[in-house]
Order: structure tokens, then sequence, then C-alpha cells
């Protein structure tokens, strides 16, 4: 689930607000291709764009939510025509937990969370005591590949969004877009102003490298009603309408003589899944009814994962988790619960919980509350492993026409920068994988 | 399965028994394998990176005939060797087969290097077999641009000449036939044979019905004699599994319904056919290709990070069909299973693989196909009334998936559950060609999602739907394609007249079916003609029609 939750406050446009006032980051405010105003922030002390600079351009456009199934000519022609021009990988997956940001900083981590630190979007924070978001950026506990980059005597950009993400990528990026507008219930920005803000960053500052999300189609398919009946209305309406951003960017790069030097590596975080009003999981009645767990477990809810973390004694944590899965398992719609720590695929480490409980498809968990998770659309669980994930764009790197067999994912995308710019991998080196290699 | 019960085949094989006589004795039934040691050809099968099967059958002495439990100990030498001259052997070794074995030798050759084609020989008695050429599958780690298999199924010798192995065999750009099963029947002279009238075209040997172990190595034997399937053979490494007719039609786990009580006990008579299988076909059964270790055929086969094929075994596990497909609400019963629980885990472990592509060798067609479509939504309200409605809709053919829909169930649901993609089906049985998406609820389809694709190979011979109305082709039969197109929107192809073969195409970016057609089954050189193509684009699950077909290397 990647709505916004009430149970924190979030600070992140407020510390960006901060970080400009106090001089850390400088503002600059340009006309739009709309009209109306961008606002760029830049890391106070960057260095200026050298005349001389590599004509190396690499942009990763994250089109949230979107299904690879949803990639067609008729819906999203542009983004249909820049996969089929380029390299794409039809077998590729998100990573857990199917989460926006712990994807989103596979991505430019190139680790898995256990090395990252940012295991899901909502998790129990036991030091504070409270379920949060992980939208700071001290969540994430490793080097990017943006500050790799920057290290290099590269400039970055962010165009983000979502403001948890916009949080959690802080100021690490030369460039950073302030978000504005923003919608209120959603926490995000439509993807026309996402893109009016990453075509002025080309425009004012020409990064090297810049990491854009464009949330629409995420936001509309978590609420659209008619998912659960294979409908799908809104959702496909946001797909066509995040195509033609898609469209304006690339024909950007193409006006403005970047195209035979750039690479694009279009992907989802996720995928998306719906389901119907019944078709709902509520743990945390199940778990306060056993005499060993009441009282002691915490849940964060993650849509389609469950993320469970015992409170009680940790002398009793191994009969605990036992408890937990046991109880999880025989709960219609569980499709698994597992131990993080018996388990080899999830890589979760130590804030993702003592069990992890995914959903079946068609199902959701809703906790603590039977009222917290209303919203039909959702991810976070197996079903929606499958991502888009392709690379496009005119440098002679990206081959042409080509489909790759290999499984690609989320973590990949970091590595595949690093090889493109020549920046070498972090101390351990990456989990994902160069797909230029 | 066939369509004829045994008490029709019966009735209706003495009449046509003399012409089947005059048939056989034709100058086409004479051109068999020259009488000699290696009369029964050189196979090869089950290709891996770094060892393929390869497989011969020795005749020692004029007593040691198949079945007969006759002939002395031979040994026999086999060579693998790059080059067909036999200057740089890879390979060899020497093995003794006996008349325990009915003389066949099967060995699984190692030491190979992956992607390569090979060409491999026997020699016994200072006798040279004929040469055949394999080749062994990519690396786990590598990244194959493509697959490519000749697709075939049900193959009765009595209904007509094996055209479609020949046509197969003159391809170049094949890579391993791919066998989905009824490779050979177990009827006599008389029945089942060409047609409506069921002319044998060429009569079975032995003369009867095949129960005892002597009678499945003879029948063995005279396929293995077939010249088309011995080119076929001998030039392409085999993937096989095994429908009904390799025991006795509609078999399953306890019984089959052309096994009757004075034929004996019926898991005995399967053990012996299963025997002769592992003597007389290229194929690891229990992972090896030694006898005696067991006889599981479910196995897979991977092919790089390209694709992995699991071949199921549909016969030995399941339970009996259901006795009135229409209503008999057995269909949905989570007791009953078509795999068997281990073979469904497995199957399920298959399609979480790494590899892209997950194809399954299906012996029995697996998408839904039905003639009374209730949402799925309203069929337990319905069911909780009546009790009779199938949830799948009401299922014409209670031999295939659609008589053990919770098995199906549990397959497309774990495939939805996991988000596995690119999951193809390849299946035979039926005689007839489909191109089918796999809905997860029928009734509704379109709307809503498929799980993967379904690509049915027709027979090579076997009689389908206008060999037994009488009907010309392409008359009857489209009403009832037309029919079940109608009530089943996810079958997008469907042809139930013509036999032949299918050239199956997977590459990164799509799995596409050619379908290839035949003439006249009786004519020993039947022309075959491309009759379409369909395919399914990676990542969408659906089939799509192609313009043409797949060509080159």
């Amino acid at each position: 689930m990647c709505e916004p939750t009430p149970h924190t406050r979030r600070p992140a446009f407020a510390d960006g607000l901060d970080e400009i006032r106090t001089g850390r980051r400088s503002l600059l405010k340009v006309v739009g291709a709309g009209g109306a105003a961008v606002a760029i922030s830049t890391a106070v002390g960057s260095a200026p764009a050298a005349a001389a600079r590599s004509p190396k351009r690499a942009y990763v456009l994250v089109l949230d939510g979107c299904r690879p199934d949803e990639v067609t000519a008729p819906l999203m022609p542009r983004a249909a025509a820049l996969r089929d021009a380029g390299l794409n990988h039809p077998f590729a997956s998100s990573m857990p937990i199917m989460e926006t940001i712990p994807n989103h900083v596979m991505m430019m981590t190139g680790v898995r969370p256990d090395r990252s630190g940012v295991p899901a979007n909502s998790v129990y924070d036991r030091t504070e005591g409270v379920v949060r978001d992980l939208d700071r950026p001290g969540d994430i506990t490793i080097g990017t590949v943006i500050e790799r980059l920057n290290d290099a005597g590269l400039t970055t950009g962010t165009v983000l969004s979502k403001e948890y993400l916009y949080g959690v990528f802080g100021a690490r990026a030369t460039h950073r877009w302030e978000p504005a507008p923003v919608i209120p219930v959603s926490g995000h920005a439509p993807d026309v102003a996402t893109m009016d803000a990453a075509l002025a960053m080309l425009d004012a500052h020409d990064p090297d490298m810049v990491f854009i999300n464009l949330g629409d189609i995420d936001r509309v398919g978590h609420s659209d009603l008619t998912g659960p009946l294979s409908l799908r209305l809104a959702r496909q309406a946001a797909l066509a309408a995040t195509d033609l951003q898609v469209g304006r960017f690339v024909d950007e790069l193409v006006r403005s003589g970047r195209w035979q030097d750039s690479i694009v590596i279009v992907l989802a975080d996720h995928s998306m899944d719906w389901s119907r009003p019944a078709s709902i999981i509520h743990l945390q009645p199940v778990l306060d009814a056993d005499p060993l767990l009441a009282g002691h477990v915490v849940i964060a809810d993650n849509g389609g994962a469950d993320l469970l973390y015992w409170t009680g004694d940790p002398a009793s944590r191994g009969a605990a988790v036992a408890r937990m899965i046991a109880l999880a398992s025989d709960t219609p719609g569980v499709l698994e619960a597992l131990d993080p720590l018996v388990d080899p695929t999830l890589r979760t480490g130590p804030l993702g919980g003592d069990v992890v409980v995914h959903a079946r498809a068609g199902w959701r968990f809703t906790d603590p509350d039977i009222w917290s998770n209303p919203i039909p659309g959702n991810h976070g669980h197996p079903a929606t492993r499958p991502i888009p994930w392709f690379i496009g764009g005119g440098h002679p790197v990206v081959p042409r026409g080509a489909t790759a067999s290999e499984q690609a994912r989320t973590l990949d995308v970091a590595p595949t920068l690093a090889d493109f710019f020549g920046v070498g991998a972090p101390v351990g080196g990456y989990d994902g994988t160069s797909r230029l290699a | 399965m066939t369509t004829l019960h045994r008490r029709t085949v019966l009735a209706s094989g003495a009449a046509a028994g003399a012409g089947l006589a005059a048939a056989a004795q034709s100058p086409a039934a004479g051109q068999l394998s020259p009488p000699g040691i290696f009369r029964h050809g050189v196979a090869s099968g089950d290709p891996l990176a770094r060892q393929v099967v390869l497989w011969t059958r020795v005749t020692p002495s004029p007593d040691a005939t198949p079945g007969s439990g006759l002939g002395p100990a031979t040994k026999v030498r086999w060579e693998v060797a790059r080059d067909a001259s036999f200057r740089k052997v890879v390979s060899a070794g020497t093995v003794t087969t006996t008349a325990a074995r009915d003389h066949t030798v099967k060995v699984d050759a190692g030491g190979l290097e992956p992607e390569t084609w090979y060409h491999y020989r026997f020699v016994s008695g200072g006798v040279t077999s004929p040469v055949g050429r394999t080749r062994t599958a990519p690396d786990e780690a590598s990244t194959p641009d493509h697959l490519r298999l000749g697709v075939v199924s049900c193959a009765n010798l009595q209904a007509g000449w094996f055209s479609a192995y020949r046509h197969l065999a003159a391809r170049d750009d094949l890579h391993a036939i791919l066998h989905l099963g009824d490779y050979l029947y177990e009827y006599g002279p008389g029945e089942y044979g060409y047609g409506r009238a069921n002319v044998d075209v060429r009569p079975h040997d032995p003369a009867t019905e095949m129960v005892q172990l002597a009678d499945y190595r003879r029948r063995h034997a005279q396929y293995k004699q077939d010249p088309d399937l011995q080119a076929l053979h001998a030039r392409y490494p085999f993937i096989v599994t095994w429908d009904d007719h390799e025991v006795t039609n509609d078999a399953w786990r306890g019984g089959a319904e052309n096994h009757q009580p004075e034929e004996g006990d019926y898991t005995l008579r399967r053990d012996r056919s299963h025997r002769a299988y592992d003597e007389w076909m290229p194929v690891r059964m229990d992972g090896t290709a030694t006898l005696d270790d067991g006889t599981r055929l479910f196995r897979r086969l991977t092919f790089g990070r390209l694709a992995e094929i699991s071949m199921l075994d549909l016969r030995t596990y399941r339970d009996q069909q259901a006795a009135t497909p229409l209503l008999d609400p057995a269909v949905d019963d989570p007791e009953r299973t078509i795999a068997g629980r281990a073979q469904l885990d497995w199957l399920k472990a298959s399609l979480t693989a790494p590899a892209q592509w997950k194809l399954v060798g299906n012996p029995v067609m697996i998408a839904p196909v039905t003639f009374a479509q209730v949402p799925q939504a309203l069929i337990g309200p319905v069911d909780d009334v009546t009790g009779i409605l199938p949830r799948d809709g009401a299922p014409y053919n209670v031999d295939q998936w659609d008589g053990y829909t919770d098995d199906r169930r549990e397959v497309l649901t774990h495939i939805r559950d996991r988000g596995v993609r690119d999951v193809v089906f390849l299946t035979g049985d039926i005689h007839s060609a489909w191109a089918c998406d796999l809905p997860y609820d029928a009734a509704t389809y379109p709307l809503g999602d498929s799980a993967g694709v379904e690509f049915v190979c027709t027979s090579v011979t076997s009689n389908n739907l206008d060999d037994i109305t009488g009907a010309p082709p392409r008359t009857a039969s489209l009403t009832v394609e037309a029919a079940i197109q109608t009530s089943n929107r996810h079958v997008r192809y469907l042809n139930f007249d013509d036999h032949g073969y299918s050239v199956f195409d997977v590459t990164p970016a799509r799995a596409q079916m050619d379908y290839y057609v035949i003439g006249d089954r009786a004519d020993r050189n039947a022309p075959a003609a491309w009759a379409t193509s369909w395919a399914t684009r990676s990542g969408t699950s659906k089939v799509m029609p192609v313009d043409r077909p797949v060509t080159g290397a």
C-alpha cells in the first residue's frame, strides 16, 4: 500500500524548505512548459556544468505501479514504441517488499533492503515505538548511485512526484524539484506537473542523470473502483495520460539534440492488483486472540504484505514467530507467512519485521484496524512482482529492437547507470546487474 | 484419448478388415528398414547441456526378435563425434545388452559441450549402425536467441503413414522434437484405423491388442521400423511424454476404458507398458537412462535462461474420469486429481523457475472448453442449490483438465498468486489444432486476465472430426468449431479436421506455433502445407494471429 497513512507526520517538504531557508540549497524558479512556475533547488557548492563535459545523459523514468501488460501500443503508444525500439526485458520483477519506497531505493542503491535499510513503505520503528513510513533521508543506510555520480563530478537530478520519495532521497541530488502542486489526499504531484518540472530541469541545469517518478498510474490504480471488476476504467485513462508525458519527454530529448547521447531507463517500482471489498485480511484480531501473542505484536500494513513485529520477551521470539506463521497461514486470503531469518528470498533486514505475510492475488490486508485500508488497488504481494523494464534512447550503447530473456529487477538500475557512466560499485558490490553489460 | 470406445471399435473393425490386408500388401508397406542388426534405427533424447540419451536396438541373431526373450548377450559400442565421419570422437563406451531388456541399448552419453550438434552411432559384431544426429541443450546460464521444436502427437500406425514425421525430418532448423504422447496405439488390426470405416492402412503387429510385455515390445519395434519415424529420430533428439495409448485408451491410475477384467490386473499391464517404454524410448525415467530404477516420467529440461520445459505425466496418478461429462459434479471434487499431489507441487515449482518461458509438455488440454457459461461469481450460489453445475461451466471432455477442475484451478491460481508470466502449455491428445488463452474466468472472458496460453497440435494420423463423421473436410466441422468458439471466447483458433504437425519457436520476445497440415494419410507421399500461425508476445498471456511461419535457422 502506498497511500499516505495517518499515523506519522510527514515532514519531508518542511525539511526541504528548511534546507533552502538555511542556505544549504539555492532555489531557482522557472516557468514550465505549461506556464506554471517550477521550483528547482540546487545543492550549494555543486560544480556548475563544465563547458567540455561529456554529452552522455541517463534518465530513469518510473511509471509508478504500471503492469507490463499495460504497455501496449493502443493504450501507451509512446512507451511501447520506446520499448520496441530499444532493449526490452519482458521478464522483469519488483523485489520484496513490492512497495514504492523500497523499490525506488533499490533502483538507486542497487542493493537489497538488508543492505540499504529500506525494506518496505511502512515499518515498525522499535526505537521510536511507532509505525512509520521510511521517508527520511537517513533511512537509506548505504550510498546511492546519485552520490557516486556526484562524487565523480557529474550532476544529478530528482523529479519525484511523491512526498515520501522526495523525503527519502532528501538532498542527495545536485538538483531537486520542489514538488508543486501536490494533491492533498494522495500526497503526489500530477504527472503533467512532474513532467513540466523534469523538462524545466533539463532546460535549466541539464543534469547528467535525472531520476523521475510519475505517480498518476499508481495513484489512480489504488482508487479505481472498477479494478476488481477487471474494467480498470480510471486506470486506463491514467495510463493513456501518462503516456503523453512519456512522449513529451522523448520529444524534448530529440528536439534538444540530447537523444543520440542518452539512455532512458523505463520501469515500474511494482505492479498493481485489485481486491473486492470482501476480500480483506485482518490479522490484528487473529493475533490478539492468541494468549502468547496478545498485545505483543505490531503490524505494519503494506497493502499486499503485512509485516509482523514481535514486541514481547526477545527470548520468546522463536515461539512467537511460529505462532504468527501458523495463525496467519490459516487465515483466508493469505498466500504465505515467512520468517525472514529463514527464507532466503526476502532479505528484508532487521526493519522488515519478524514475519512477512503475503496476500493472495485479489486480496488485501487491512491492519491494525478493519478500516485501515479501504482502497481496492494494492501491491506488496508476489502477484504484483511483474513490471515493465526497458531501455530506450539514442546512445549507441542501447541495443536496437532487442529483447532479453534474463530476469531484470528494480535492483539493476543503479549498476546499469554506474556501468554507463563508469563510476564503479559500492563496497560489497551491487546485488543487481548492469543491463548494458 | 480416442473418441471411439472399445465396443464401437470392435463392432466396426471386422467389417474393415478385408481392406486392411490389401493396403498392408502395397509396395509402400515394404519400405521398412532392411533386416540387419540395427533394423530399428537409432534415436536420441532428453538433451541436457552436457549429456544426451542415445538409443538403439540390436538383433544379434535371427531368433532375437522383439518380445521373443531370445538371443545372446551382445556387446555394443557407442560413439559420439563432432563430425559425421567420426574423426573427432568426443565420447564413447561399450555396454552389453541382453534379451532381458529386449536387446535395447540406452546410454546417457556425457562429456559433451552445450548447444552443440553431434553425430552418434553404434557398433556391434563388426556392423555399424546408421548415423544419428543430436544436439545438446544450451547451458543453464546462457541466453539463446531462440529455441525451435517440432511438435507432434497421436501417431496411429494403422490410420496412415507418418508423413508428418517425414516433413519434420526434412527440416534443418529445429533443435528437438516434442512428442506429446500417443506415440503408439494399443489396438489390434481392425480396431481404430483410417476414417469412419476403420480401415487399417498398415495393420498393427502383433495382430492383437497389446496387453502382455511381448505385445508392447513388438508394437514398439514395429513403430521403430517405420521409415519416417526412423528418419526423424535420427535427425533430432526427442523430448517425449506418454498419454493413454502407450498403455491403453483413457487410462487412469487404477484402470482404463480399454482394459477389461479378462485382460488381467491393470496395474501389472501398466507396469509392462512402462517397462517397454523405458526400454524402447530415448528418455530418462526417474532421471536416468537405466532400467529398473523407477518409471517417473515427469521431468524438466532447461534451455538456458530462455525456456524450461516441464513434461507432465497425466495418466499414472489421475483418478478415474467422471462418468457423465455434462452433469457429473465429480469434475469439481477437490479430492480428485489429474496430476497427483507430488506432480502438482512439482509443476507449481516449475512455474516459478528463473527461466523466462515456462513451457509445459501437457498430454491433455488444459484450457476450459464448455458449452454452458455461467459467471464464476454465480456458480457458488447455484451449486448450493443444485450441486450439479461444474465450477468452470459444463465441460464436454472430462478426460482432460476439464474433468479435474480443482487441479486446474490450483495451477492457475498459483500462476496468478505468484505473478508468473510467459506460461505456455503445449498439448496433444485431441487430434485437432487449437490456440487458446487461459482465462481465470472463462465465463466473463475477455474481461479479466489470462494465466498463459495453450497451443494444441493436431494428430499425426489419428482420426479427427471429419474422419469420424464422414463429412468432407472443412464442412460440418466448421459449425462445431464456430459453436465452441462462440461459447469459449478464449479459443482463438480451432481446426477439427486436419492432420499434421507443428513447429514451435520461442524467442525472448514471443512464442509462436506454426500449424502444418498434411494431405491424405493413406498417401505414402502426402504433401504438407502451412495452415496458420499463432503467437503470444512475452508478458501478454494472450495469443494473436501471425501472418507467416518461422523460417531459417
